[in-house]
């Protein structure tokens, strides 16, 4: 496969945490090509939300190469960041948390532009994906006082505002119900691979895990332990 | 008069709204840190014969834009950062003060430095305010998209691309050089109460971070005018009379609040 069809390479990639003598995630070495969706699986404290962290950047890794959307990290963490979507698995907000839903979604944008407030442009964005989500209803909400499964939404919203080239999503069924997971893991996700969205979704309940799934890494200990793919990929 | 009150609004204004900022980004010790460089950069003037004002702006500034650095580099919290130089400027404020020659610490150059002074504001010091007033509006209105991002969560505005300890470092340096000039009318021990009374009298009331930071500008506005009115008919020192104006409307509105609680 060429390696500009690749949205993702890590090479022998180690990443640790400050003190700690032993890496998070040891030696990765994944291809994941642009347009396909991998599903990240281990156990608890395997290294799934640290390899998503170093992916983008944000946990800096001591040996090996990453290259993310055509850019080696860290050297072009800002630029890769801002071609990304993110929806972190610590997502919760205390209920007095000064914040309406609609601007937190649209921090989305906010974080792309460089001056400035947003557009009527941007607002119209927002709405549409809120709208999307079927969430338009809460937007004028704090956000701290919406369920578990509301404020996973609004993150998730928040993520594809950007209209993302890589999507980067941390359990992102956790706290939703049957019904969100469905149409996410049916409609939504496979929409975004459609027009060319690289999805990396870690989770540990892969029975909602979309048909169109390319790849599923399993990590164990910090390496990966598996690495299978979907030769049943509908556009394989 | 008019000249202090109107440079006592603007100072009470920034404090306000800078710490309504700091105060969401858990950076309150920046302020006790920040205040007590200008302090002791001013007492080390005393103790060389110098003007006090000019070494005490320059540590605060200095220290302003290293407490970012230097904590991201030693790997330790901020607040642990800024607490540590804290206690290093306030032994060297009473070092020098000890040292100085002559009864410095009942003359009124100490006296300015610790308790503020009204006599602190001249023409030229009122329009340093308006600049430093027009700057942080400006600075806030340019990049509001980013800061408010980085106020909701920093890792997820990092995570988006936003250069997080850029901002910060700036918001810091902001909030460092509104310490300094307010400090000249409220003193060094009691700036701080400038900007976090007006900052906790706003969570009594508003429920959104914009409106917050607003209500706090406000608030830090009328308790120095409160604070200089008082001052001027009783000859109390400026900067505790503003810290008892800020601290009654902080009673009045957690009583307003905690009755509204009550009924609703």
């Amino acid at each position: 496969m060429g390696e500009n069809r690749l949205a993702v390479k890590l090479d022998r990639v180690s990443t640790y945490y400050f003190g700690e003598r032993r890496p998070a995630i040891t030696d990765i070495s994944l291809k994941i090509p642009r347009g396909s969706l991998t599903l990240i699986i281990g156990p608890n404290g395997s290294g799934k939300t640290t390899l998503l962290e170093t992916i983008l950047g944000l946990l800096a890794h001591k040996g090996g190469r990453i290259e993310v959307l055509g850019h080696e990290l860290p050297r072009h963490a800002m630029k890769v960041r801002r071609r990304c979507g993110y929806l972190p698995q610590d997502f919760m907000r205390p209920k007095d948390e000064p914040f309406l839903a609609k601007e937190v979604v649209a921090m989305g944008l906010a974080s792309n532009r460089d001056l400035g407030r947003l557009r009527d442009d941007d607002w119209r964005r927002v709405y549409e994906v809120l709208e999307l989500l079927g969430i338009e209803k809460l937007a004028e909400k704090p956000i701290g006082k919406l369920s578990g499964g509301q404020q996973q939404k609004m993150m998730l919203a928040r993520a594809l505002v950007r209209s993302p080239d890589l999507l980067l999503l941390d359990e992102p069924f956790s706290a939703m119900d049957e019904a969100s997971r469905r149409f996410i893991s049916e409609d939504l996700l496979p929409d975004h691979l459609e027009n060319g969205c690289t999805i990396l979704m870690v989770s540990h309940d892969v029975a909602f895990k979309p048909r169109e799934w390319g790849l599923m890494v399993r990590l164990e200990q910090g390496r990966v332990k598996e690495v299978v793919v979907n030769d049943l990929k509908p556009n394989a | 008069m008019l000249n202090s009150l109107a440079a006592g609004a603007l100072a009470g204004s920034l404090c306000g709204c800078a710490g309504a900022i700091c105060s969401r980004m858990r950076l309150s010790t920046i302020a006790f840190a920040i205040a007590h460089a200008a302090l002791a950069g001013s007492a080390i003037s005393l103790l060389l014969g110098q003007e006090p004002i000019l070494l005490g702006i320059l540590l605060a500034i200095l220290t302003s834009l290293i407490l970012g650095p230097i904590s991201d580099r030693l790997r330790m919290p901020l607040d642990t950062t800024s607490m540590m130089l804290f206690s290093i400027y306030n032994a060297l404020t009473f070092i020098s003060l000890v040292l100085s020659p002559g009864p410095t610490l009942a003359s009124e150059k100490v006296g300015r430095i610790l308790w503020g002074s009204i006599l602190a504001v001249t023409p030229s010091y009122l329009i340093v305010l308006l600049s430093l007033a027009a700057l942080y509006l400006l600075v806030l209105r340019m990049f509001w998209g980013r800061v408010y991002s980085i106020l909701f969560d920093s890792r997820l505005a990092e995570a988006e691309g936003v250069n997080v300890k850029l901002y910060t470092y700036m918001l810091m340096t902001l909030a460092g050089v509104i310490i300094v000039f307010a400090l000249r009318i409220t003193g060094g021990f009691l700036v701080f109460s400038l900007l976090f009374i007006p900052s906790a009298s706003s969570l009594q009331v508003s429920e959104s971070l914009k409106k917050r930071i607003m209500t706090a500008s406000i608030i830090g506005a009328i308790s120095s005018i409160l604070g200089i009115l008082l001052s001027f008919s009783l000859n109390l020192p400026v900067g505790s009379c503003i810290v008892i104006g800020a601290a009654a409307i902080f009673s009045i509105l957690a009583l307003i609040s905690a009755v509204k609680r009550r009924i609703w």
